[in-house]
């Protein structure tokens, strides 16, 4: 496959990780070159948290300014942080549900303007989409399953070699059994999103 | 994926830390010790969780010069150990260490250093290679999962072969890199040996240290000439222009002449520096006209390099630190690019990165959680003594009270040196001094400053923020935590006979979440002079939760929202709680259902969770 570096930003407590883990786990098994990086500590406390997959033959476990050919950020205004690490003709996937840090909910800072967000985004990434992920996982009665709705967008729309039946499976296969009904119905409402989104 | 299958051949993605318990496992480790620390803590973890159904024996230990002292006096009773920390953890166990390097350890002895360049998680980024050199120690630095296995195994392999203690250094990186490792066979734990006698060896009097510096430098000179065919040293590509790479610098130069197929440069990496493989580094630079050294923070092999081109009258040109390979944070693709470029004068195109407007974007820090009653305990001590008190802060979740409108730190060294750190400014200053401690940072290193404090009769307030864990490293037990939650012999060490045991006369003893008994206390202690001690106690509320079971079925909610909620939000500041159209609300899915704020604030009340 052509190497492809996919750059993860969330907050902790998002299951950005636990994606960031899915996707490296659900490429080995498929025969593709995996490497991965994340870095633990401080970021179960509402921290910022950075993670990478490197698909393809890479060495490096991590990603640089201006070399992630994907980000997925599971919170739109880390999405516009981390916009620097994106390559020229790079594709962001973000969710559009805004997870607001301390300062802001207390009222000592403003979140940005979503609109802002999203322009300065789409000027770096025009094929940019936006995914109500927090309001689509709420669907399946498990709100924490909105980062598995971005997966689910991710997987099906072509940039990867590896379908959303790919990931449909290796959810069946490695999670908790408990879990993997409202996690594949995420996935599903992820991709059907993007799909309808596309066509528009 | 089960790490203790005992045949080879599997291939898993692991963490770099869990493929060095699998590399450890493959070379029959018997003993492991450690005190945990990030970047290196899923290395104990792992041996803790898997611990019931393995050989090997392991042990938490109250601070890392401990952990080197049980695995290294293990190691002489001829069993293969292991002893992991943080690389600052190596600064507390150095005493121990470079004994052990004098007197040798028959077994094998492994020393994991989680070294952290850019300070993802410390206080500082010392390069602890630099131990290796300070205190004889063989050194492998890996650079992938896969070599984070094969370099441990070897490295126990090599410590038992030549009966020195060998460094495992990684970083932060390294630690937390996802990789295929295909497992190779494993033997079974070795766990029992015996101790051969032999006082003129191990018991390091004068006459027998000197004795045993010469044996120890002979011995590195053996090892060094084993290392120089080492497989991890290997080079290869061409051209005239050479490159000299360590640890994970390795993969990102291995990325950039991927990317830059028109980079031609022979290539030497260096698996294991130290002792440093003159005769490789030699003829590999035979015929070079210039050479770049890549290895992040300290310049050592730099030098060494330097030091060889001398010795050899080489002319060889040495590049390594400076404008694109600074002595600080981590390298990267980017700044290995660049010292590439420089050093073989081809123009690269500047990549532009997106550069997307970022002014006023809040700031994210991590923050106490919900429910975290360190919160709780700043808010009253604040409440008393204000500004006024320079507060002394230590290692471990508390430390985030930094913030405002906490602003429960002024100051910090390291692990444990909030009391003796107090107690030394509260000599020279005329301010009250109030010093914050965890109670897993109190067993490792406060109880000896503690000490101090009432030897010396100083004039301090020491709060032991006891939430029963080891919260900020992933909830390691500690020696105060009761061991029959861990299916082991049931028991615990009480913090406060300890304390008392030390000679404190005040002390007072109150649940961390109780507004009332912790302001009271405080107030007390106020009017008081000499050492006095508030212990502080509640279980960390994510600990609570996960291992002991305990569900919080109340939440608190602003009843009749008006200024004295908004105070509570302002001098609180619960990531629970938020302001919408002017009024404080609190979030039911983030409340933890600690009451503090209820207790605080008339507009708030209990209710049910929905």
């Amino acid at each position: 496959m052509k190497p492809l570096r996919v750059f993860f930003t969330g907050v902790g407590g998002q299951g950005t990780l636990t994606a960031t883990k899915l996707l490296a786990e659900t490429a080995l098994e498929q025969g593709i070159e995996v490497n991965a990086g994340e870095i633990h500590g401080m970021a179960q406390r509402g921290g910022v948290v950075h993670s990478f997959v490197l698909l393809g033959g890479y060495h490096s476990p991590k990603i640089s300014r201006g070399e992630a050919d994907v980000i997925l950020g599971f919170e739109p205004m880390e999405t516009l942080r981390a916009l620097s690490f994106l390559c020229h003709d790079g594709l962001v996937l973000s969710s559009e549900d805004p997870v607001p840090p301390v300062s802001v909910s207390t009222g000592r800072e403003t979140y940005p303007p979503l609109g802002h967000i999203k322009s300065e985004t789409i000027k770096y990434s025009p094929k940019a989409q936006f995914i109500p992920c927090i309001t689509l996982a709420r669907k399946t009665g498990v709100v924490q399953t909105a980062n598995t709705v971005l997966m689910g967008a991710f997987f099906s729309m072509g940039v990867l070699p590896l379908g959303l039946d790919v990931l449909l499976d290796s959810i069946k296969k490695r999670l908790r059994p408990a879990l993997v009904e409202v996690n594949l119905e995420a996935a599903r409402l992820g991709a059907e999103y993007v799909s309808r989104h596309s066509q528009e | 994926m089960n790490l203790l299958d005992p045949n080879p051949g599997a291939k898993e993605l692991l963490l770099g830390n869990e493929a060095i318990v699998r590399g450890a496992l493959e070379a029959g480790v018997g003993f492991i010790s450690c005190y945990p620390g990030t970047p290196s803590s899923e290395v104990p973890d792992t041996f803790f969780r898997l611990a019931p159904k393995a050989q090997y024996y392991f042990e938490y230990c109250p601070n890392e010069k401990v952990a080197m002292e049980t695995a290294g006096s293990a190691s002489l009773g001829g069993v293969p150990c292991l002893v992991t920390m943080k690389h600052v953890g190596v600064n507390v166990a150095a005493d121990p260490m470079m004994t052990l390097a004098y007197i040798g350890t028959p077994g094998g002895l492994v020393i994991l250093s989680a070294d952290d360049p850019g300070c993802h998680s410390s206080q500082n980024e010392q390069d602890n290679r630099y131990y290796a050199r300070l205190g004889g120690l063989p050194c492998f630095e890996p650079s992938t999962a896969q070599e984070c296995k094969d370099m441990t195994r070897e490295a126990m392999e090599l410590s038992a072969k030549w009966e020195q203690p060998v460094l495992l250094r990684t970083t932060t990186r390294v630690n937390h890199l996802r990789g295929p490792v295909k497992f190779g066979e494993m033997k079974p734990a070795k766990t029992r040996g015996e101790f051969r006698k032999d006082p003129s060896r191990f018991v390091p009097i004068p006459a027998v240290a000197r004795v045993r510096h010469k044996v120890l430098t002979a011995s590195l000179e053996k090892i060094r000439s084993e290392i120089e065919n080492s497989p991890w040293n290997k080079s290869w590509g061409e051209g005239d222009v050479g490159v000299i790479a360590s640890g994970v610098a390795r993969s990102y130069l291995k990325d950039v002449l991927k990317s830059h197929p028109q980079i031609k440069v022979r290539v030497l990496e260096l698996g294991i520096a130290f002792p440093f493989p003159e005769n490789t580094v030699k003829n590999f630079l035979a015929g070079l006209k210039k050479v770049v050294i890549l290895e992040e923070l300290e310049p050592i092999l730099e030098n060494d390099v330097r030091t060889l081109c001398q010795k050899n009258g080489l002319d060889v040109q040495v590049t390594g630190k400076g404008e694109a390979l600074p002595l600080w944070d981590e390298y990267s693709t980017l700044c290995v690019e660049q010292a590439l470029a420089e050093a073989l004068g081809l123009p690269m195109e500047t990549k532009s990165s997106p550069s997307p407007d970022l002014s006023g974007l809040p700031n994210r820090p991590p923050n106490l959680c919900a429910g975290c009653s360190h919160r709780s305990v700043y808010l009253n001590v604040r409440k008393v003594f204000g500004d006024d008190a320079v507060y002394s802060s230590d290692i471990g979740c508390y430390t985030l009270g930094i913030l405002p409108p906490l602003k429960a730190a002024d100051f910090l060294l390291c692990m444990g040196s909030s009391i003796s750190g107090g107690c030394g400014i509260s000599r020279v200053i005329d301010n009250p001094v109030v010093a914050f401690i965890g109670d897993s940072t109190f067993f490792h290193s406060g109880i000896t400053g503690l000490i101090n404090a009432v030897y010396n009769d100083y004039n301090i307030i020491l709060v032991i923020l006891d939430n029963r864990t080891t919260a900020m490293t992933g909830h390691q037990p500690h020696p105060g935590v009761d061991q029959a939650l861990y299916g082991r012999r049931p028991g615990s060490i009480e913090i406060e006979p300890l304390v008392r045991a030390s000679g404190v006369q005040n002390v007072r003893r109150v649940k961390a979440l109780n507004q009332k008994a912790v302001l009271e206390a405080l107030r007390e202690f106020r009017e008081m002079s000499g050492v006095r001690v508030l212990i502080a106690e509640e279980p960390c509320p994510l600990y609570a939760k996960r291992m002991l079971g305990v569900k919080r079925n109340k939440v608190a909610t602003v009843k009749d929202p008006g200024p004295a909620s908004l105070e509570c939000l302002n001098t609180l500041a619960c990531p629970a709680f938020f302001i919408e159209q002017g009024k404080m609300g609190i979030n039911p899915d983030a409340c933890a259902g600690c009451m503090v704020c209820v207790q605080i604030c008339d507009e708030i009340k209990p209710g049910s969770r929905s």
